[in-house]
């Protein structure tokens, strides 16, 4: 027998939905966000009404059941039934939805807010735009040097920033757990893979209180490292996050 | 029909009338500005160029918010805002549909097949008040400005007053070509004659063209300033003003997306008359005409994400602070409702191609690939919808251990956008190959040899996106993350070529499984068109909003401030608000323009009215 | 015309979930305001409101009632406009100011030039000022500023403003040039930079407003020096004013300099 194609249809729909679920929350493991999915299955719908609805003949066939539901004699009592169903359906949904929960607020920050032209870093006005790491020419004139630089970078790391971002630069230090936001993660592509070395200057050297005000709510515990490292040392740890974790600055000249 | 055609008349004239004027006040309203500025206006009108290198420049001037003068319950920015908005949409649709017509112009002549021609001209009389409404809108716009920002209008008219005097000399040849290249179409006809016309057409095409670069440079040196020092004194060099950093960049995005977007509206016209047609003639004829329009809506939209990448990248080269107010900033956002309003472009232009397989017997063999079209183009469509920052409850972020996803995380950065749009853009390609065979049999010996060279093609060339997408997105260098972008565009852009050249030698000589039954489409497939005119009406204010407002709280960037009380970045949902009410404003004068077209032909016979 | 007005309805509607996904799908980021310039003020500025300006300096970012008060560590100003001319005669006078307003800028950024009797600095006998250079050093005030000072000055003596409001004068540039320091690794430089000795006295040489700081090691721990020098008011020593001290300088310092300054000013035994 076949399926009746008004069925095929939700029946796709369930398979898709099911199938994010299954995929992400179970297999991965990794919760695929409530608001992503509602966006993911209004954009499925449209391509299984499209699919089902380009052809007449096809068409005719997907609306009967529902024609019939509504205009068909015969068919009174259920029309009665799903009449009184779907209002209430609508009307409960919006109370569930509108009915207060305990659950905070929805907290969304800027994870990358745009740079200021200029900011006082080390008691000099520096222009970001133009910053540059004055040790990175070294990488081709002296690799020996470099390497050196990155090593003593290194060990700044070790001293200072590893305790929330890692000993593996992926974000889970010892004290990672009690932040939030938690430490950024240095190997994700979409984090310092994505900046310029200058852009990592102005964060690491003017910390969470160095955040403009579109990145609030200021809740990052990153300090204000100007404070307590020097200049040369926080090039150099910038040097170290690049080299370990084998991304490269973003630049927009070719090597 | 002299009676209609004289009443048309009447309006421009006027409308001529009121642009003079218009500029007249433009230049005296130099005089309060700075007598520099009109004195330099007026030595230009005498001897050119030279008067201008003597005159030393004003700096930026520095404005307070009693600078602006105000009208009581008018928000001076929101009213610029629309004129400009709706100014623009015109002024798109009224480049685009020249191009059009000159090229369907051209292929009626090489087919000589009327009913290019014909269509051609129908694309020009529906959108002629559209010429007049562009000019009322840009003088409203100007007289707005003027008005409401006068010291930002003087400031920019000290550099452009060259250029915006020959604006103005353009617009008047502009309109004088257009009117008798649009009169002329039936007087011009036949040998040499219509070669006349077609060279019109070309001449209409480039002045309305170097319009749009005024105009362009004008705004790109708002973003990026050029030939200014960094108090905002002009050097004396209009041209090193007007060759920006940005023009370019703005030029090609602009002149591709305003083609879709003429083909897109003139589209919608299409639709509505299919639907309100009364004659199965009638019907087949809109049905044709709506094809064509989305056909070409369609080979603009395909190179357009290029374009806009290119636009961007250019942003980014100019200023990393502008490059992430404009991607990571308080705009990410943007970029989700714009990859929404993208993809209903998409979506709705190949349902519209596919409910058009329905006017072929012989579209039934490749009906049943379509389901797999849909697959690959919402898939591809959902990994270009995923934002880079996700929208997390608390229960979400304890389970995920951070607001990081392993998984949607490098779905949100632009490797894996890039690869999208490229699959997006080649099985749109496929769904319009598709279309073009569903009528046709091959005779050709090797048919069977070609199509396994297209689908080797395909499948090379969808695997070559994904490699690079991926391998370079993710496993080298970030300076290959924009790098892999241009062998992902040129893998799409051999794809579809070279497919559709093989296509054409495979169906060369090939039979028709029966005639094209112009109009058999559902009624479904105009609203796909409708939607696609919105969409797009709708995404050029939303992204007019973003160009604007990544200057932030500068006038020209960097150099004049913007001292007024507007001067902050409003949120995303009032320019949304803003962009849909200027859109309901523009569709209601786009039916205008088309009712308008349509009632020339219209006639009343009164009877005993007149004396007989 | 039913075709028509379905159309409309689909056009309002694609619209409408377009507005309406902007502004309930997406979070609305409310961008930041675009930053103050206090520069563009100055232009539009009356001269009621620029003496106001200055007033708000004097009181405020200038510090100058720190001293300039009721309790007599400095010359109070209020006949500044009867007492001026003869102060220029006065033999001891080492400035070039020949009005009013000169004199008062004067002062204000070359203090010494003119000690009134009584004020000077200890041990110099009234030769040198305790009173810092308001134009450098952590008050760091900038052309325009001491200009409003200056008006508000004359103002409250009675006699004639004479001083114009800058308009080409870039305040908020100076202002940052003014900021431009590096961290000073010595403690005497640094207490120097924060004109410390204006009122603390240490080894017999600076001011007498706060506590003598000669011995200050001795009697209290870094904790406690650090507290005092981060929240001034927390306690205040026996026979001094409280509200006396600036209580920002933890921003004003580097850290650096703040555990220099205490490795310093716990040696002091």
């Amino acid at each position: 027998m076949r399926i009746p194609r008004l069925l095929q249809a939700v029946l796709v729909l369930l398979f898709v939905y099911f199938g994010f679920i299954l995929v992400f929350d179970v297999i991965l493991e990794a919760v695929i966000p409530a608001s992503l999915i509602i966006m993911y299955m209004f954009f499925v719908t449209a391509g299984v009404f499209m699919v089902f609805t380009y052809d007449e003949e096809q068409t005719a066939e997907l609306v009967a059941p529902i024609k019939a539901m509504v205009e068909d004699p015969s068919k009174r009592l259920i029309r009665n039934i799903v009449f009184v169903i779907v209002p209430l359906a609508v009307g409960g949904g919006t109370y569930w939805q509108m009915q207060p929960s305990f659950e905070a607020p929805l907290e969304l920050r800027t994870i990358h807010p745009a740079p200021p032209t200029t900011a006082k870093i080390y008691g000099k006005r520096v222009n970001l735009l133009k910053l540059e790491n004055p040790y990175r020419k070294l990488e081709k004139e002296d690799p020996e040097q470099f390497r050196e630089l990155i090593d003593e970078g290194a060990a700044v790391y070790i001293k200072n920033c590893q305790y929330c971002h890692g000993d593996k630069l992926d974000g889970k230090g010892p004290y990672a757990e009690g932040l939030n936001p938690t430490p950024l993660n240095f190997q994700d592509v979409g984090t310092i893979a994505q900046l310029q070395e200058s852009y990592l200057f102005w964060r690491i050297t003017t910390g969470g209180p160095g955040l403009p005000q579109e990145a609030a709510p200021w809740i990052s515990s990153m300090p204000v490292w100007q404070d307590f490292l020097k200049e040369d040392e926080v090039w150099k740890v910038i040097m170290f996050l690049y080299d370990y974790t084998g991304h490269r600055p973003r630049s927009w000249e070719h090597e | 029909m002299t009676g209609p055609r004289a009443f048309r008349k009447a309006p421009a004239l006027a409308l001529f009338g009121l642009i003079f004027a218009l500029l007249a006040l433009t230049f005296t309203g130099f005089d309060q500005l700075g007598p520099l500025a009109s004195e330099q206006a007026a030595a230009e009108q005498v001897v050119a160029a030279d008067a201008a290198v003597a005159a030393p420049y004003a700096p930026a001037p520095k404005l307070t918010a009693a600078d602006y003068p105000t009208i009581a319950g008018v928000n001076s920015r929101v009213a610029v805002w629309i004129f400009a908005q709706l100014h623009l949409w015109f002024a798109a649709f009224v480049l685009a549909v020249p191009i059009f017509v000159f090229i369907i112009e051209i292929i009626g002549m090489r087919t000589r097949d009327k009913r290019y021609d014909d269509m051609a001209y129908e694309f020009i009389k529906v959108s002629i008040t559209a010429y007049s409404l562009t000019a009322i809108l840009g003088g409203s716009l100007l007289f707005f400005l003027i008005l409401f920002y006068p010291h930002l209008f003087g400031y920019l008219s000290t550099i452009f007053s060259e250029s915006m005097f020959y604006y103005a000399l353009l617009f008047f040849a502009e309109s004088a070509v257009l009117y008798i290249y649009y009169y002329g179409w039936h007087w011009l006809q036949g040998g040499i004659r219509k070669w006349i016309h077609l060279g019109l057409g070309l001449s209409l095409n480039v002045v309305g063209t170097c319009l749009m670069l005024l105009a362009n440079s004008w705004l790109t040196f708002m973003m990026s300033p050029a030939g200014v020092d960094a108090a905002g004194v002009f050097g004396g060099d209009t041209w090193a003003a007007m060759n920006n950093f940005l023009w370019h960049p703005i030029n090609i995005h602009r002149f591709v997306a305003n083609i879709a977007y003429g083909g897109s509206i003139v589209g919608a016209y299409a639709a509505f008359k299919f639907l309100t047609a009364g004659s199965q003639e009638e019907r087949a004829h809109y049905d044709w005409m709506g094809y064509n329009a989305n056909f070409i809506a369609i080979c603009a939209l395909l190179p357009l994400p290029f374009a806009g990448y290119y636009l961007a990248a250019e942003m980014y080269l100019y200023s990393q602070q502008m490059g992430i107010t404009l991607m990571g900033g308080i705009f990410a956002w943007l970029f989700i409702i714009q990859a929404v309003l993208i993809g209903t472009l998409f979506l709705s232009a190949n349902y519209y191609l596919w409910c058009g397989m329905g006017r072929s017997d012989g579209a039934k063999r490749y009906t049943k690939y379509i389901k797999y079209i849909a697959i690959v183009l919402v898939g591809a469509f959902l990994v270009w919808f995923t934002p880079h920052t996700l929208v997390l409850t608390n229960e979400e972020l304890k389970a995920l251990g951070g607001p990081h996803h392993k998984i949607l995380g490098p779905l949100g950065i632009m490797p894996a956008k890039n690869t999208a749009v490229n699959v997006m853009i080649i099985f749109t390609a496929l769904s319009f190959m598709f279309y073009r065979r569903a009528n046709k049999v091959a005779t050709v010996s090797w048919v069977n040899a070609g199509n396994a060279i297209q689908v080797a093609l395909f499948t090379a060339g969808i695997l070559n996106i994904m490699f690079l997408g991926i391998y370079h997105g993710y496993f080298t260098n970030t300076v290959y993350k924009v790098a892999a972008s241009i062998p992902q565009v040129l893998t799409t852009v051999v794809v579809i070529v070279g497919s559709i050249t093989l296509d054409s030698f495979i169906y060369k000589n090939s039979k028709e499984v029966a005639p094209l039954h112009w109009g058999r489409i559902p009624g479904r497939a105009m609203y796909a068109l409708f939607l696609l005119a919105v969409a797009f009406t709708w995404l050029m204010g939303l992204m007019g909003y973003i160009r604007s407002g990544i200057r932030q709280h500068w006038h020209v960037l960097d150099i004049m401030r913007d001292g007024s009380v507007d001067a902050f970045t409003p949120t995303l949902g009032f320019a949304a608000n803003v962009v849909s009410v200027a859109a309901i404003i523009f569709m209601a004068m786009v039916i205008f323009v088309f009712w308008i077209a349509q009632v020339s032909s219209n006639k009343t016979l009164p009877s005993g009215y007149w004396k007989e | 015309m039913k075709q028509f007005f379905t159309v409309v309805a689909f056009i309002l509607l694609t619209i409408g979930f377009f507005a309406g996904y902007s502004n309930f799908g997406i979070p609305q980021i409310e961008p930041a305001p675009p930053p103050k310039e206090e520069k563009l003020d100055l232009g539009s500025m009356t001269m009621d409101q620029f003496i106001a300006l200055g007033d708000r300096i004097f009181q405020g970012k200038g510090t100058c009632t720190l001293c300039h008060n009721s309790l007599g560590r400095a010359p109070m100003l209020g006949t500044i406009a009867e007492v001026f001319p003869k102060r220029l005669k006065d033999e001891r006078y080492k400035g070039e100011a020949e009005d009013l307003e000169a004199y008062l800028v004067e002062s204000l950024v070359e203090p010494s030039a003119f000690v009134v009797a009584g004020f000077g600095k200890k041990g110099t006998n009234d030769a040198e000022s305790p009173m810092p250079n308001v134009s450098g050093g952590s008050i760091g005030l900038s052309e325009a500023e001491v200009a409003a000072v200056v008006a508000y000055l004359q103002d409250q003596a009675g006699a004639e403003v004479t001083v114009e409001i800058p308009t080409d004068v870039d305040a908020a540039e100076e202002e940052e040039e003014a900021e431009t320091r590096e961290a000073l690794a010595d403690p005497k430089a640094i207490m120097a930079q924060f004109t410390c000795d204006a009122c603390h006295m240490i080894n017999g040489a600076g001011g007498e407003v706060g506590p003598d700081l000669s011995k200050v090691g001795a009697a209290y721990d870094r904790d406690y020096l650090r507290r005092a020098l981060l929240q001034p008011n927390a306690e205040i020593a026996k026979g001094f004013e409280a509200d006396m001290m600036p209580d920002d300088l933890g921003e004003q310092m580097f850290v650096t300099e703040l555990e220099v300054l205490l490795d310093f000013l716990v040696e002091l035994k």
